[in-house]
């Protein structure tokens, strides 16, 4: 009995240095079938390389809009709370200008929950609410005085650590409290102030009208989605024509020699110079030579101009080489000079790519950041920049300055940040692609 | 006249555009004569050591600050290494099979995902490194028993990877596709399966062209400045260790100049050194890059 099983081993075993199927014993295939099985095994193996290659950049595609609108799909809501504050004459004194409007909402939070009265505890309590209430409190009260002395119900917006919390959490699920730094107690209010409806969640306008703010609750992107306007308008104004004339006149006036090469050659190799290399002249020429302001708009668009002033000349080239001969000769044929060949036919035909090729580099330039870190546009600026010499930052800069804080409403709202330059980069893109599939002329 | 004027105006406008180049050569330049007139060039491209913060008064210890970049440019080595050994294998495969394998159905499904990934600011890879991919690293790291630091070389240099991955891709599908068709046919037709083909007639005589955009991936890897400045680490350390925080030259760059500073102190020059070189190494790669595709060109197009 025990001797088969050995012989079926040892013949397992052979089988085996083989490099066969030790347990097969059906005759064997011959050598060349075997070759052409591993070859075709090699092609699947590859194949599959490929696709796995093409799946695995989708899948990093998905992660990251995964965690870009998970993290920031709940920064366009807010949550509010309903307080009834008492505008008491006693309180704000004679000055509203100075008065202490924390108190009035102290006051008003003491009212909805009397039995609080230790000082840890109402620290506590007070934590609740937002800074940003205080100073919406001032404003009401310095635009219209004669609410002295009144009381009203006013929605007020919560505390950043509550507002995560309500917006990601059904109000009796408290698994989760420690990592919005909640404490029971303040779980204990949350709940009944939900209970008796004074909690609610309303669109977040903030977001969307705010400067930049030290509280996740009061920071808006107005600020610095307004910088980034503002410098591609410069940008625009500065390397549009620039690029275009010397597409144009390198395409169609200059004569080939040396220089013309040389020029080429430059300008291939400045598409490829890193950016923060631009911003590094920018610093240099813009802020320490020419004195420009900086951190402004101006010094931003000049430098995002010369950033993307090569990608245009070789766009706009590449579309004007697309115009065929013939309309050249033609337009000559009629007597045309050369600048008219240029401007009346030439440039006219080729102007859809040369349009299409701008405006995606117009896209390249919104989503640029490391130049404009250079030339000091990191600056916390929470006005909005009413001109070009104002200090500013931009929407990809923004989204930096948040990203560095920890705190976790500024996580959601560097994600919403980000959804907002995605969503304005797409309706480019599409807008290009629109230009490109509407007036481009295929020869 | 008129024409004159034009012509004049579009000349103007060229001069303008080829004066940037020098201008852009010429600022950089002089900003690091005048940084090596405080620093030797000698201890700057072989030292050791880099602590570039300059104590206040000059009679305290270590005053001068150290200006040794090797830490630098073995750090952004190191993260431009790993992010093509994430980004040639992948865009290498992605292209093969994009020009081989896939049917235009497909072709045409996958592309834009590819496009969507190259057109999207480095700033959100950014913030996917810091906030998603670092986390599932030091978590998966954990669980086999690795200690992984919050801002480490391999979390900067993949996800720089999977930024530089398209760009590969493009470029090297254009020269894969370029390879003339006689080759391939010749090859199936031999009995030669595709993938045989592909390893041994389509890789080999696109070879100049890949090398050609391989290097012009690793200039983009070294020039690339916002996810290192957001995954890296700020310190520099001489470490061969993908785990540990290391710092890149651009890094360096952003944190020398972001903030107030006088523009004299060898401070801030430094960052001027550090972009001339960055400079010089992007140019260098870029010309030989386009030296081999033009080798290329001439061979088949």
């Amino acid at each position: 009995m025990f001797k088969i099983f050995k012989r079926r081993a040892r013949i397992a075993i052979k089988r085996m240095q083989r490099n066969q199927n030790p347990f097969s014993f059906s005759p064997g295939k011959s050598p060349a079938q075997k070759w052409m099985l591993r070859r075709q095994r090699k092609e699947r193996m590859f194949r599959r390389c490929g696709f796995g290659a093409i799946l695995l950049s989708c899948v990093f595609l998905g992660a990251l809009l995964w965690s870009v609108i998970g993290n920031g799909y709940t920064a366009f809501q807010r949550t509010e709370v309903l307080l009834t504050i008492d505008f008491s004459a006693d309180v704000i004194g004679s000055d509203p200008e100075t008065a202490d409007y924390r108190l009035l909402m102290q006051n008003a939070l003491r009212e909805l929950f009397p039995e609080v009265t230790e000082r840890r505890e109402k620290f506590d309590l007070y934590a609740l609410m937002s800074k940003s209430a205080y100073y919406k409190l001032r404003e009401m009260i310095l635009a219209d005085p004669s609410l002295i002395g009144q009381r009203r119900n006013l929605w007020l917006p919560a505390a950043s650590k509550v507002d995560m919390f309500m917006k990601r959490h059904a109000p009796d699920d408290d698994s989760a409290l420690a990592s919005y730094k909640l404490n029971a107690q303040q779980f204990i209010w949350i709940k009944k102030l939900v209970r008796d409806d004074r909690v609610r969640t309303v669109f977040n306008h903030i977001f969307f009208t705010g400067g930049d703010s030290q509280e996740p609750e009061s920071a808006g992107i107005a600020g610095s989605f307004i910088g980034s306007l503002m410098s591609i308008l410069v940008c625009i104004v500065v390397a549009f024509p620039l690029g275009v004339a010397t597409a144009v006149y390198l395409e169609e006036f200059a004569r080939k020699n040396w220089f013309t090469d040389l020029i080429e050659v430059n300008i291939n190799n400045l598409a490829a110079v890193p950016s923060i290399i631009y911003g590094l002249l920018g610093l240099s020429v813009f802020i320490n030579t020419l004195g420009m302001p900086r951190s402004s708009a101006l010094v931003g668009g000049l430098t995002l101009a010369l950033l993307i002033l090569p990608v245009i000349v070789i766009a706009s080239r590449n579309a004007l080489r697309t115009v065929p001969r013939s309309i050249r000769f033609a337009a000559m044929a009629m007597g045309a000079t050369p600048v008219q060949v240029a401007l009346h036919h030439t440039v006219l035909y080729a102007l859809p790519g040369i349009m299409t090729g701008f405006i995606l580099s117009i896209a390249r330039a919104l989503g640029e950041t490391s130049p404009l870190l250079m030339i000091g546009m990191v600056a916390f600026v929470t006005d909005i920049p009413r001109g070009i010499t104002d200090p500013t930052t931009s929407l990809p800069v923004q989204i930096y300055l948040w990203a560095n804080n920890p705190e976790a409403g500024f996580v959601e709202n560097t994600a919403a940040a980000i959804i907002m330059l995605l969503a304005v980069l797409a309706a480019i893109n599409v807008f290009a692609a629109w230009v490109r599939n509407r007036f481009e002329i295929k020869w | 006249m008129f024409d004159r004027i034009i012509k004049a105006l579009l000349l103007i406008g060229t001069v303008i555009s080829i004066l940037v180049t020098v201008l852009i050569v010429l600022s950089v330049f002089s900003e690091t004569v005048r940084f090596f007139t405080h620093v030797s060039p000698f201890s700057f491209f072989f030292g050791t050591e880099w602590s570039p913060q300059i104590a206040i008064r000059s009679d305290q210890a270590g005053s001068s600050g150290r200006f040794g970049a090797i830490p630098i440019f073995t750090g952004t080595a190191m993260i431009a290494l790993i992010a093509m050994l994430v980004a040639i294998p992948l865009g290498l495969l992605a292209a093969i099979y994009l020009s081989v394998y896939a049917s235009p159905a497909v072709r045409n499904g996958f592309k834009p995902v590819l496009e969507i990934l190259a057109g999207i600011p480095t700033v959100v890879y950014g913030y996917f490194a810091i906030v998603a991919f670092s986390p599932i690293l030091r978590e998966a790291g954990g669980l086999i028993g690795l200690s992984i630091a919050s801002e480490s070389a391999l979390v900067a240099g993949a996800v720089m990877g999977i930024m530089i991955t398209p760009f590969v891709m493009s470029l090297s599908e254009d020269v894969i596709s370029a390879v003339p068709k006689s080759l391939i046919y010749g090859s199936l037709a031999m009995g030669a399966t595709p993938s045989e083909t592909v390893y041994k007639i389509m890789v080999p005589a696109a070879m100049p062209g890949i090398i050609g955009a391989v290097l012009l991936g690793i200039s983009r890897a070294i020039g690339e400045t916002m996810i290192v400045v957001m995954a890296a680490g700020m310190s520099a350390n001489l470490t061969a260790n993908p785990l540990e925080a290391v710092t890149t030259a651009t890094v360096q760059i952003v944190t020398l100049l972001t903030g107030d500073h006088e523009f004299d102190s060898p401070k801030t020059l430094a960052a001027f050194a550090l972009g001339f070189t960055l400079l010089i190494l992007t140019l260098l790669l870029n010309f030989i890059a386009q030296s081999f595709v033009k080798k290329y060109r001439e061979r088949y197009v």
